[in-house]
Formats: structure tokens, sequence, C-alpha cells
């Protein structure tokens, strides 16, 4: 006896075995994440379904009640497997990228994220993502972690509560590639995914090994990690509440500033910024303004950048959009130069000459 | 470099010019263009010809209309568009060329 499942395949109901189903909708994924780039990708998709149907249709026709396993296996044959499809993509957008180098660079280059590896975890994946990232071996990344720990002054633990919080998990087969900055390609997330099966085949078959030879020690350091692992995660979820508001406020007081330096000009320096002081010794008024933005924007952008990493976390929001980024990533540098340009000029006319007084004085 | 590799290569070379080529004489379904060129042993499997037609029709050489059919739901009905017809003439000469081509460098 077999549980079937009731799915609706271009336009036509169809009562399919429950692998069966499992085995098709593996297929029509890995085929909707290979045409994901191509352009009128949902009528391609469309027209593999449809045509999926027309062939099942045709086996219900004969008198058939239920897709079984086989009739998908047969389909997917006559469709051509994965691989066959892949190898005549492949080719031709290898001639494609002859005429548009640059978009394929785009899209082959293989781009990295930093994310958490869920495969590759002791407490949230971070150092198995940093790993995957950088092409070193876990193990080492978690040895160094710990070494970290015992260095004074080297806040491990905020940090990697941190990155826990901004660091997304890699959740998907595709997710987990762009974590090894591998494409994402029908034969790289077929890899993945069979990958991914020898590893729950594995996985039960440790735990039915394991079920025996467990020490009292191995299953009390057991408790210990999942027990620490949960405070962790307790308490990462506890910084991040308490953490947000904070930066919710310095962002929304920085915005503040920014505003009352246009409106008000310079009379509200005198006020607001430590750096009216300069106003006094001499400093251009264009000058001052222009490090005052930098300074905020400085500090603002780094601040409103983990407040919304923050959120997106909590709340499960998406991320920020490409250019936006980059936007703000380009802010942040011009503020940079803005500031170092403000420090180089004031440190010439105003705090050296102070400086400089007060070793005469003494 | 392999035998088959070659083969398939120049297979693919003349795939679009060869459903140009079956969709002059009449339009077509889907269905009925691939086992013609599933006949001519030019494609192995269905899959490669969705993407194809999708691409054809957004370069504009091949236009569709969804046909009512007795047995299950309708169905996409492909001709050539004044531009796929164009186009074909353009292919027409270049294949005759490379037929002339390789019956001149054969023959000598």
């Amino acid at each position: 006896m077999k549980k079937t499942l009731t799915v609706n395949l271009g336009g036509t109901v169809f009562h399919i075995d429950e692998d069966a189903y499992q085995l098709l909708d593996k297929y029509l994924s890995n085929l909707r994440i290979h045409f994901r780039k191509e352009e009128g990708s949902e009528e391609i998709m469309n027209d593999f379904e449809m045509r999926i149907s027309e062939l099942l249709s045709e086996r219900v026709r004969l008198g058939y009640e239920v897709i079984t396993l086989e009739n998908v296996e047969e389909v997917i044959k006559r469709m051509g497997k994965p691989e066959d499809l892949f190898d005549n993509e492949h080719e031709e957008s290898q001639e494609e990228a002859k005429s548009h180098i640059f978009q394929e660079g785009e899209v082959q280059g293989g781009k990295k994220r930093l994310m958490r590896d869920p495969d590759d975890y002791i407490l949230g994946g971070v150092a198995g993502g940093i790993a995957a990232y950088m092409g070193w071996d876990t193990t080492t990344v978690r040895l160094f972690m710990i070494l970290l720990l015992f260095v004074p002054y080297a806040p491990v633990v905020l940090l990697y509560i941190i990155l826990w919080l901004v660091m997304p998990q890699a959740r998907t087969a595709a997710d987990k590639l762009i974590m090894r900055g591998k494409s994402v390609t029908l034969e790289n997330i077929g890899k993945t995914v069979t990958d991914g099966f020898e590893k729950v085949s594995n996985n039960v078959n440790d735990y039915m090994s394991s079920d025996k030879p467990r020490s009292t020690l191995q299953k009390l350091a057991d408790l210990f990690v999942t027990v620490i692992g949960f405070l962790l995660k307790f308490l990462a979820i506890l910084v991040g509440i308490i953490l947000l508001p904070i930066l919710l406020l310095i962002v929304f007081v920085l915005i503040v500033m920014m505003f009352a330096l246009f409106v008000g000009g310079t009379g509200i320096l005198y006020h607001l910024s430590p750096f009216g002081m300069d106003l006094y010794s001499g400093v251009p008024v264009p000058l001052a303004i222009m490090g005052c933005i930098g300074i905020i924007l400085l500090i603002g952008i780094p601040v409103f950048a983990l407040a919304f990493a923050i959120c997106g976390q909590l709340f499960k929001l998406r991320q920020l959009p490409e250019p936006a980024r980059w936007t703000l990533i380009i802010l942040w540098v011009i503020s940079l130069i803005l500031c170092i340009v403000y420090f180089y000029q004031t440190g010439i006319n105003g705090w050296s000459c102070l400086h400089w007084q007060h070793l005469f004085d003494i | 470099m392999n035998a088959e590799n070659v083969k398939s290569q120049m297979r693919k070379g003349t795939l679009e010019y060869c459903i140009l080529l079956l969709l002059r004489k009449e339009p077509a379904y889907t269905s009925d263009i691939i086992q013609k060129l599933q006949e001519a042993k030019l494609i192995v499997v269905e899959g490669t010809l969705y993407p194809l037609l999708t691409r054809l029709k957004n370069s504009e050489l091949l236009s569709y209309q969804w046909i009512e059919s007795t047995q299950g739901p309708p169905r996409k009905y492909y001709q050539l568009t004044p531009k796929g017809e164009e186009f074909l003439g353009e292919l027409e000469i270049s294949w005759q060329e490379l037929n002339d081509t390789i019956n001149h460098i054969r023959n000598n």
C-alpha cells in the first residue's frame, strides 16, 4: 500500500504516488533553477509541465488511475535527464559567452556569499560558513575561534553572536553552492542534492550504530553542547532585541542631525556638533559642514546596516536590494574620504596648533 | 575531440533551420514538431526543444496561438512570422553556400 497525492499539473488533476511526486518535484525544480536566468523561463516551465501532463494523461486514458514512480522515470527519460539538457545548454551558453562576455561573466562568475552552513554546525554553523567561504577546514576555523577566546580584549563571543545574527542560513541547494562560490548550474545542483541524500542516509546509519556504544561521558558532552547551544541562541536573540532599539535610535538621531544641519545651517552646529568648536578656531564653514556630514555618515551607515541585518533576521525581511547596498557602500567611502580631508585640514589649523601651544607652555 | 561531439554539434547547428523549415509548410503543434525532429534524429530528448521554441518566439521569428484540443487542455500551435520567413530566407542562402563549399571540397 502506498500513499498518494493529488497534483495539478498543467491544468489536469493527477493522483500520484508519494515517491513519484518527489522525483517529479525534484526534476521540475532542477529545471526551474536551470532556466531561471533565461528570458521567458516561466513559459518554458509551463511548456514542460504541459507536455508532462500530456504524457501522463495518456497513461490515465489507458486505465491506470495512479501515476507511479516508473511512469515518472519514463517521462523524465523522454523529456531528457537534466544532464542531457545541461550539456546542450552549456555549449550554447559558451557560444553566447563569446558575444556577451560581460553578461556571462556576471552569471557564471561564481559569486560567493558568507552564509551559515546548516550541514556543518555545532552552534549556529558560523564556523562552517566561514570555512566554506574561505575554502578552509572547518576544524581549523573552530580551533582558531577557541584560541581567540583566550586572547584578552578580543570580543569573540559578541562577534560570534553578531555573525550568527547577520549571516543568513544557506537553506536551499542553490544557497549552498553560492556559499562555496560555485556557480549555480544544474550539474552542481544535482551533485549537492545527491550529497544531501548521502548525508541523510549516513546520519541514519550513524544514529543506528551510535545507539549502543555511547559512553556516559560522551552523552554528558552532547548534553552540554546542546544546552550551551540553546543558551547561546537565546542570548543571540536577546542581544538582537536589546540592540535593535538602540541602533534604530542612533540612526534616528543621526538623521535628525543631518536634517538640522541642512535646515538650520551653521548656527546649529554650535549646539549639536562637537566640531562647533572648530568654528571658533577659524575653520571655514563649508569645511565644518563637510566634516559633520562625513562623521554622521561614517558612523550612521554601518549602524544602519547592522540594524537592518538584525531586523531582517528577527522579522524574516528581505535583504536590501543590490543597488541600495552599493549606494551605501559608496556613500560610506565618500564620507570616509570627507572625514580624512576634514581631519587633515583641521589638524593643521586647529588641533595641532593647540597641541603645540601646550607643548610650549610646558 | 570525439566524433559524437562533432556530430551533435552539427545537428545542433541545423536545428533552428530545421524547425523553421518544418513550420514553413504549415503551422504545427509542439508535439508534432518534436515527433518530426525525432524521426529525423535531430533531437534525442524533448526537453531540448521547449527553451529553443521560446527563444525563437522571443526573437519574434515564431508566434503561437492556443488551439482547443479534443483530448485534454488547449495546445500551442506554432507558426512562422514574416520576420521568421525573412530569417529563413537568409538561412537558406547560407545553407546553400555551405552545401556548395562542402561539395566543392569533397569533389576535389
